[in-house]
């Protein structure tokens, strides 16, 4: 069509055939060398702000599917992990637990800033997991117990591989003490996440906590430790628990404290016979 | 002024255009997912609930967001060569740039106003579901004797963080800022193009390079020199722009706030990237034959 409209600007044709051309692609590397220092100094203002997630691990790529990665690739991460979280909560259900860790590993690389997913990843191994092997009677007795600790120790791992990301995260050290305490029963690594809880929400119980586990340990420096500890924790009154005065009376007996300076007050008795617990998980 | 008029009402007629084609309609099916995301799911915790929540309707806002970017701005010029309507309207005379400008407009137009209905949806939804969340957690609480005041108060900062929140919106606004520079790209794609295909294919390909400009360079630059690096990453951003700095949504749907310098820095790449692909666009279609 032959209209004055469909004919190009004049300015730029017979003369300079493809000036224009060159123009936009001039315009299109000034853009692009314009961005690059702009966009590196904004990524790392949002990287310093934890706004940004990392980048996508290749070794990821055969785990998510073509679809998954793409959905990845496409800003569409936090769903991607979303769906791999319903998908290992079903895994649950049928107690896969194999498919459980591989997907709740997925999930945490896919939003690592996400503390919930690393906490409940560390739950199902150190604690579902575990337990079902370890009770598990169709399996060797010693195969029972390797397995239920190996589940215990990826639980661990996992808490740690969250806290590389997390430092500062109160809530995965809180998980990783009580697995420290009530799985592995290792108290001296207890008694350091508990300190560390505390450090970070400011409330003086979590001491209390770290001081009942180096009251448990096997040396003689962790007692006179947790002895100073529980003694600061008892001038307060709101503090002086049961567990506390308990603590108290064994170490006074163990570390041969002198009787003037013994609190005052008797060890607590056991409302309930010791027989009546039940079995310790 | 005139230029302005010209724009805004050539901006209208795109936007009346593409309700007409009843691109929107597919938005009702967005708008279903969003609730269905919100009503389903009740099994698992509840913050996880309202995190799946949101995570559905970020995603869908992406997806429609890209998708309307990218289909409705290739459909644009050649519909209206074939409608003869280009000429009839550049012959007023209306200037090329004038015209370009007036469909990225109006292209940004839809998009906001779906985007704007999807938040509502989402609003709705997530504010809802925090209330009975909230309810139900605290019965829970009350039915075990747990129901301390300090219980309850951490109870409702942890709804707070994951619910309803003007963080939210920020979120929503960097979608859209992103989407309005995988628009001009595909309009400066479309002035170079031949046909509506070629266009889309080129336009999400480009979408989905640009999402893994950050990957491209840590997997296949790391090894090259500082120059050649260089060279590669700048020819990298003339083809793509970066749209990972506009990821942020991740953050925003774990309760994280976005403070105006980030969103102000964010807000000017998108400026950048929108006024450098107009300027393509412009000196592309100047010399275009119709």
């Amino acid at each position: 069509m032959d209209t004055p409209a469909a004919k190009p600007n004049s300015r730029f044709t017979a003369a300079t055939p493809g000036r224009a051309m060159l123009l936009a692609l001039a315009v299109l590397l000034g853009v692009g060398g314009l961005s690059q220092p702009l966009g590196q100094a904004l990524r790392q203002q949002l990287q310093q702000q934890a706004l940004l997630n990392p980048p996508v691990d290749m070794g990821l790529r055969g785990n998510l599917g073509q679809m998954g990665f793409a959905a990845a690739l496409g800003g569409l991460r936090s769903l991607v992990a979303s769906v791999t979280y319903l998908q290992a909560y079903r895994a649950w259900e049928l107690v896969a637990w194999a498919r459980v860790d591989s997907l709740m590993a997925l999930t945490c690389t896919l939003q690592p800033k996400h503390a919930n997913y690393w906490d409940e990843a560390a739950w199902h191994m150190a604690y579902n997991a575990a337990s079902h092997y370890l009770y598990n009677e169709s399996i060797e007795p010693w195969v029972r117990g390797r397995l239920s600790e190996q589940y215990k120790a990826q639980g661990v791992a996992i808490l740690k591989t969250g806290l590389s990301h997390l430092p500062q995260n109160a809530k995965l050290w809180h998980t990783l003490a009580e697995i420290y305490q009530n799985r592995t029963h290792e108290p001296k690594l207890a008694a350091q996440a508990w300190l560390k809880v505390r450090d970070l929400t400011g409330q003086a119980r979590y001491a209390r906590f770290a001081a009942y586990q180096l009251a448990q340990s096997q040396e003689a420096s962790d007692w006179k430790t947790a002895y100073a500890m529980l003694r600061q924790a008892y001038a307060k009154a709101d503090q002086r628990t049961p567990s506390l005065i308990e603590n108290l009376r064994q170490l006074e007996q163990r570390l041969n404290i002198p009787y003037p300076q013994r609190i005052p007050e008797a060890a607590p008795t056991l409302e309930k016979d010791p027989a009546e617990f039940g079995p310790i998980r | 002024m005139a230029h302005l008029s010209r724009i805004w009402t050539l901006a209208c007629a795109t936007f009346t255009q593409l309700l007409r084609m009843r691109i929107m309609a597919f938005l009702a099916v967005f708008c279903v997912i969003v609730v269905a995301a919100g009503l389903g799911f009740a099994i698992i915790n509840p913050e996880q609930q309202l995190k799946l929540l949101k995570d559905v309707a970020f995603g869908a806002l992406q997806v429609f967001s890209v998708v309307m970017g990218i289909c409705a701005t290739a459909l644009l010029l050649p519909r209206d060569l074939e409608d003869r309507t280009l000429y009839t309207v550049l012959a007023k005379p209306v200037p090329r740039l004038n015209y370009l400008l007036g469909k990225l407009l109006g292209v940004l137009m839809t998009i906001a106003v779906g985007m704007l209905v999807l938040d509502l949806a989402l609003s709705l939804m997530l504010y809802l579901r925090q209330n009975l969340v909230f309810a139900q957690a605290v019965a829970a609480l009350k039915a075990e004797g747990q129901d301390s005041p300090q219980a309850v108060a951490q109870l409702q900062a942890m709804v707070a963080q994951q619910g309803l929140g003007w963080n939210l919106q920020a979120g929503v606004l960097v979608i859209f800022l992103k989407s309005s520079v995988i628009t001009a790209m595909t309009l400066m794609i479309s002035c170079m193009a031949s046909s509506t295909l070629f266009t889309m294919v080129i336009g999400f390909l480009a979408t989905l390079c640009g999402h893994g400009q950050e990957l491209i360079r840590e997997t296949f630059l790391s090894g090259q020199g500082v120059a050649l690096r260089q060279v590669w990453k700048t020819l990298l951003a003339v083809i793509t722009p970066d749209l990972t700095l506009f990821d942020v949504t991740d953050a925003v749907i774990n309760g994280q706030s976005l403070g105006m310098p980030a969103l102000l820095g964010i807000a000017g790449m998108s400026l950048l990237y929108v006024l450098g692909y107009a300027m393509a666009s412009h000196l592309l279609f100047v010399e275009k034959e119709l």
